[in-house]
């Protein structure tokens, strides 16, 4: 356990290094623009606005960076060869895989966390109040950065970089489709029931974590809702990151 | 030298801006997408493409001014639709976009079948919203003069839990004296006293014209009276102060009445903000 928390930690080192956490400048600029201009802009409709913006900032940021850094985490230690030193030292291959996976976990929890500190100090200063059922939309959202960091993971070790990017983003934006894929019987008459249903599973259904316009509304999003889309978070990544395990153990180093 | 180029590029993007105008790119996204093409585009963004859509609205047609200028209302309800397909709790968008399809040109679209219709949307949307049902019942007594429908209509916006006792009084008022200008006093009011931004403005302008319309009705008895006095018209409006009228010649944004000595009648100047063709 130790071994898996050292690779985390020089894991968020290097994403500091790198400047990953850059994005939040970007969206701290987002936040004083808007919070300058909307309502002036909007019709009274900038609390609802900002909200909006910076959750929807969160998820795309958020996702980009699970989607590109998570796709480098293993691929770029192994085509830098810096891989093998660290593995001849008392490390097995599972510590360091999860090790990276918990790192860049923790990175988008402080990005996401710095992010939402950002939201709550714009609607602050706009005496607009400080919900707290935003949150809610926060976890969902890191949750479903999670899953699309597990996803890169294994992608990156079963292919090459380009072809795992272009691939993660796929299924990112496939997930994101769900409902079409639920309808593809309608679009496909042809397509066997169990063929759907296959298709329904393997691919993650990230609206189940899109809260963003249920709790802008103010509409009820329960612990036990929260519970089951942790679930079901929980058992995707779980089954992903198992499957990237056994895929690195089986992969050749070169 | 990146100085100067840099220099360069607010001043291209005027030139560009000057031959092509500056609104063009709305238009072409207007015509390239509908509501559904941009929800399919941005999944998960539904309510941030929403709060683009609604922004560009209201840029376009203006967050507090009131009037046109070199506006092209049949922008609106592409614009309007494609905000509450994304967004269809938005319930400012409605609101907003009935009123100024409803308004006749300059104010706006001229077209209160479709303001109607949106406001239709907007309930079936939010079923529990009074106040878009109370619109939709104002609209059907201003706009298409249906004071039948626009009392039942209030009727059912007063049921609606946290709707104020007023809608009761209004529906009834509304289906007694339809068509009198104390109503739609009141129902301008009303618009006033809820509304925001163009909205709100919008409403201001309404009741300022039937402001104007009292004491044109005034202004004209005053002319009577001289004429009988006299035997003769005034000349102009001036005139009448000699025979102790006291009472406004000039309308509520200050631009006098004009007068048309032939017929002896006095009425709104073209020239005022407050003159619409519907008015008489």
């Amino acid at each position: 356990m130790r071994r898996v928390a050292a690779v985390a930690r020089n894991t968020f080192r290097e994403s500091v290094r790198e400047r990953v956490l850059y994005n939040l400048l970007f969206f701290a600029v987002i936040m004083t623009v808007s919070g300058l201009l909307l309502g002036e802009l909007s019709i009274r409709q900038d609390a609802k606005i900002i909200k909006d913006l910076g959750l929807a900032a969160m998820d795309l940021f958020g996702t980009l960076i699970a989607l590109f850094v998570g796709v480098g985490l293993v691929s770029k230690e192994i085509e830098r060869r810096s891989l093998h030193p660290l593995l001849a030292k008392p490390l097995s291959r599972d510590e360091f895989l999860l090790g990276k996976f918990a790192g860049l976990g923790f990175t988008l929890l402080v990005n996401v966390g710095l992010m939402t500190g950002g939201l709550y100090a714009t609607l602050l200063a706009l005496r607009r109040g400080a919900d707290p059922a935003l949150l809610k939309a926060v976890f969902a959202i890191y949750l479903a950065l999670l899953v699309t960091v597990a996803l890169a993971l294994l992608l990156s070790i079963l292919t090459s970089t380009a072809v795992a990017s272009v691939s993660t983003l796929c299924l990112v934006i496939a997930g994101r489709y769900s409902d079409v894929i639920l309808n593809l019987g309608d679009v496909v008459p042809g397509m066997p029931a169990w063929a759907l249903r296959a298709v329904m599973i393997l691919i993650p259904n990230f609206r189940n974590f899109d809260l963003k316009d249920r709790v802008v509304y103010g509409d009820p999003v329960t612990f036990g809702d929260l519970g089951w889309i942790t679930a079901y978070a929980a058992a995707y990544t779980g089954t992903v990151i198992t499957l990237a395990v056994i895929a690195f153990r089986r992969r050749e180093l070169t | 030298m990146a100085l100067l180029l840099a220099a360069a590029v607010p001043w291209t993007q005027g030139r560009i801006d000057a031959r092509l105008g500056t609104h063009r790119a709305q238009e072409e996204v207007l015509y390239l997408w509908s509501g559904d093409q941009v929800r399919r585009l941005a999944p998960g963004f539904e309510d941030l493409m929403a709060d683009v859509y609604w922004l560009r609205t209201v840029q376009y047609f203006g967050g507090q001014r009131v009037y046109a200028v070199n506006k092209r209302f049949d922008l609106l309800l592409p614009l309007v639709n494609i905000t509450v397909t994304l967004d269809p709790r938005m319930q400012i968008a409605y609101r907003y976009g009935a009123t100024f399809l409803a308004e006749t040109y300059p104010m706006g679209a001229g077209e209160p079948e479709a303001a109607v219709k949106l406001l239709e949307r907007g309930v079936r949307n939010l079923p529990h919203d009074w106040r878009l049902r109370q619109d939709l019942g104002l609209f059907h007594y201003y706009f298409l003069s249906d004071a039948q429908r626009a009392s039942q209509i209030l009727l059912e916006a007063a049921e609606i839990p946290g709707a104020p006792p007023f809608l009761t009084t209004l529906a009834a008022q509304v289906l007694m004296r339809g068509g009198d200008r104390e109503t739609s006093r009141q129902v301008w009011r009303r618009i006033f006293e809820q509304g925001e931004g163009p909205m709100r403005n919008n409403a201001a302008v309404h009741l300022a014209q039937l402001d104007a319309l009292d004491a044109l009705d005034n202004v004209n008895e005053a002319i009577l009276a001289y004429e009988r006095r006299t035997g003769v018209r005034p000349a102009a409006l001036d005139e009448l102060r000699r025979t102790g009228y006291r009472g406004p010649v000039a309308d509520p944004s200050g631009v006098p009445f004009a007068y048309d000595r032939a017929t002896g009648r006095a009425t709104l100047a073209r020239n005022s903000p407050l003159w619409r063709p519907q008015l008489k």
